[in-house]
């Protein structure tokens, strides 16, 4: 694993050297923000258990950072469960639409005192302020249910680590320099991630920066999902195969200790 | 040892699924259960996403029950005859049961109304199986011969047919129709069906327990094979990788089942048998009425995979 990640370190303290000299060369250039990612995407191997995404960038101002992933969006349904007769029962149901698989916010300062309420609603930094359509719900349920639903939906997010609830740190070296651990856990789900990078200075947004990052199969992983995929009846077959031939194997090796 | 799954994405412990699967797969062995039942929860437990849990606990399934079924044919205690018969009648019976599901699900609500009438149909069968097999091993003591089954209306219907390893001549009709209802409970509960499978084996059929386990096995093998298929076609939810590891497990776990069972005597079996029903039947009872951590779920059933 280490020498896996000693290229990219130097590379990237190769780039942090050349980031750090460019705004200073061009100091004239306002606002200018750079990012970069440590690798290009995170790849998801058999030894896959989560990883950590170096993210790092520079900046000409002494401002603050924020920085936020999200993941692909999808509907997702939630349900509430009452007491029915003394059984638990799901109920009422809440589709939000296009709702980001992954959510992850980081910030060099707590986010309150960095921007106002209207510009952290506008950009939806925070999950609080994801702000989801509702794609469906039952009839007559009023604004202030459904926030219900989105609290829940929030915390079964948060629990299952696909969603941030309190920013993680974001260092600042000097003026210029910042960087960040982004930590994409085990049950990370596949696609298109975009990351979003803020410079805060004086309570506004100076630039922004959006970063594209993909999560992907590699090697056996993405072979396995293909196969399954792109022949599900030749793989069935297969998967039956392979348990007939296994529990065969099992028989003859205890026939023969008897 | 943390391995990565393609098709359930998520990372599990290699060697918590062997221990899984081996565990399940004793009791396989022993019962001439699937095990599905039991596994499907652990597995969900365990973060496996519920329809990939259930797809692919079918496949270990048919590798446990080879393994079974193999060393129970070696003690002749495997009714082929009986099994394939069985079997026509649950091609039948699940068939009629995926419809009267997808029919249901319009009524709404129909989740709790399967759960519940399950919980009431285990306790039923377990608490009578206990009862009986607990009386049974009483009157063994007392040594008095009893007989083999009582002669019921059931059969004296026709297309008899004579079954040589379990010591009956019925009708075909009598294990195609259990079959069938076995068929249908199994489809609308997406379970194998074999622990209601075997009481009714046992009790409709009288069939002598050992033989019960060997031809349970027998015919669960193809179920099984069939909605692995069905799984991996429609819903791409079997994790091969995941399954091996399970298989491994109770391949080897079935094998010291089937021995472990022929130690024992068809009653003692019986009431470990009763036993775990109703253990199943305690546990979706409590799923039911205990509280939630959380009163708002996500539907993991929309995941769109």
């Amino acid at each position: 694993m280490r020498a896996y990640f000693a290229l990219p370190s130097l590379l990237q303290a190769s780039l942090l050297l050349v980031l750090l000299a460019a705004p200073a060369l061009n100091s004239a250039r306002a606002n200018s923000l750079e990012v970069d990612l440590a690798k290009p995407d995170v790849r998801l191997d058999v030894s896959f258990k989560g990883s950590e995404l170096l993210l790092f960038g520079a900046k000409d101002l002494a401002g603050d950072i924020i920085v936020v992933v999200r993941g692909p969006r999808k509907d997702t349904s939630v349900r509430f469960k009452e007491r029915i007769m003394g059984v638990w029962v799901a109920t009422d149901e809440v589709i939000f639409a296009q709702t980001p698989a992954f959510y992850a916010l980081a910030s060099s300062r707590p986010i309150a005192d960095l921007l106002p309420l209207s510009v952290l609603k506008k950009e939806k930094i925070g999950t609080e302020h994801l702000n989801l359509d509702v794609a469906d719900k039952p009839d007559g349920i009023n604004a202030a249910r459904v926030k219900e639903f989105f609290a829940g939906l929030l915390r079964n997010m948060a629990r299952k680590n696909l969603y941030t609830l309190e920013p993680g740190q974001i260092n600042l070296v000097g003026n210029q320099l910042f960087r960040t651990d982004l930590w994409f856990p085990a049950n990370v789900v596949v696609g298109d991630y975009a990351i979003d990078t803020y410079m805060i200075a004086n309570g506004r947004i100076k630039s922004k920066r959006t970063t594209q990052l993909r999560v992907h199969k590699v090697g056996l992983e993405a072979q396995v999902y293909d196969f399954a995929h792109e022949q599900a009846l030749l793989y069935g077959l297969l998967a039956i195969i392979i348990a007939v031939m296994s529990g065969w194997t099992a028989n003859l090796v205890f026939k023969k200790r008897g | 040892m943390q391995i990565y799954l393609p098709i359930a994405e998520v990372s599990v412990n290699i060697f918590l699924i062997l221990g899984m699967g081996g565990g399940i797969g004793f009791l396989s062995g022993l019962f001439g259960v699937g095990g599905g039942f039991l596994m499907t929860p652990l597995l969900i437990f365990i973060g496996i996403p519920p329809a990939v849990a259930v797809g692919t606990e079918a496949n270990q399934i048919v590798a446990s029950s080879i393994s079974g079924v193999l060393a129970h044919w070696k003690r002749g205690n495997v009714d082929v005859k009986m099994g394939v018969m069985l079997l026509i009648g649950g091609v039948i019976g699940s068939s009629l049961g995926v419809w009267l599901f997808t029919f249901l699900k319009t009524l709404g609500q129909i989740d709790l109304v399967i759960k519940l009438s399950y919980v009431a149909f285990l306790g039923i069968i377990g608490t009578l199986m206990l009862i009986e097999s607990l009386n049974a091993m009483r009157r063994a003591k007392k040594a008095a011969p009893s007989k083999l089954h009582h002669h019921i209306f059931l059969h004296a219907l026709p297309f008899k047919m004579r079954f040589r390893r379990s010591k009956l001549y019925v009708s075909a009709l009598l294990p195609i129709g259990v079959g069938a209802v076995v068929g249908i409970l199994a489809a609308i509960m997406g379970v194998g069906g074999g622990f209601v499978m075997i009481p009714a084996m046992i009790y409709l059929l009288g069939m002598p327990t050992a033989v019960v386990v060997g031809t349970s096995l027998f015919q669960i093998i193809f179920v099984t094979a069939n909605v692995t298929v069905l799984q991996a076609v429609n819903n791409f939810s079997v994790d091969v990788m995941l399954a091996v590891l399970l298989l491994i497990g109770a391949v080897i776990g079935a094998q010291f089942g089937a021995k472990a069972g022929a130690k024992l005597k068809g009653e003692q079996l019986r009431i470990l048998l009763a036993l775990m029903v109703i253990g199943v039947c305690i546990k979706i009872g409590l799923d039911l009425t205990l509280t939630p951590d959380d009163l708002y779920v996500l539907d993991t059933a929309t995941g769109g995979h």
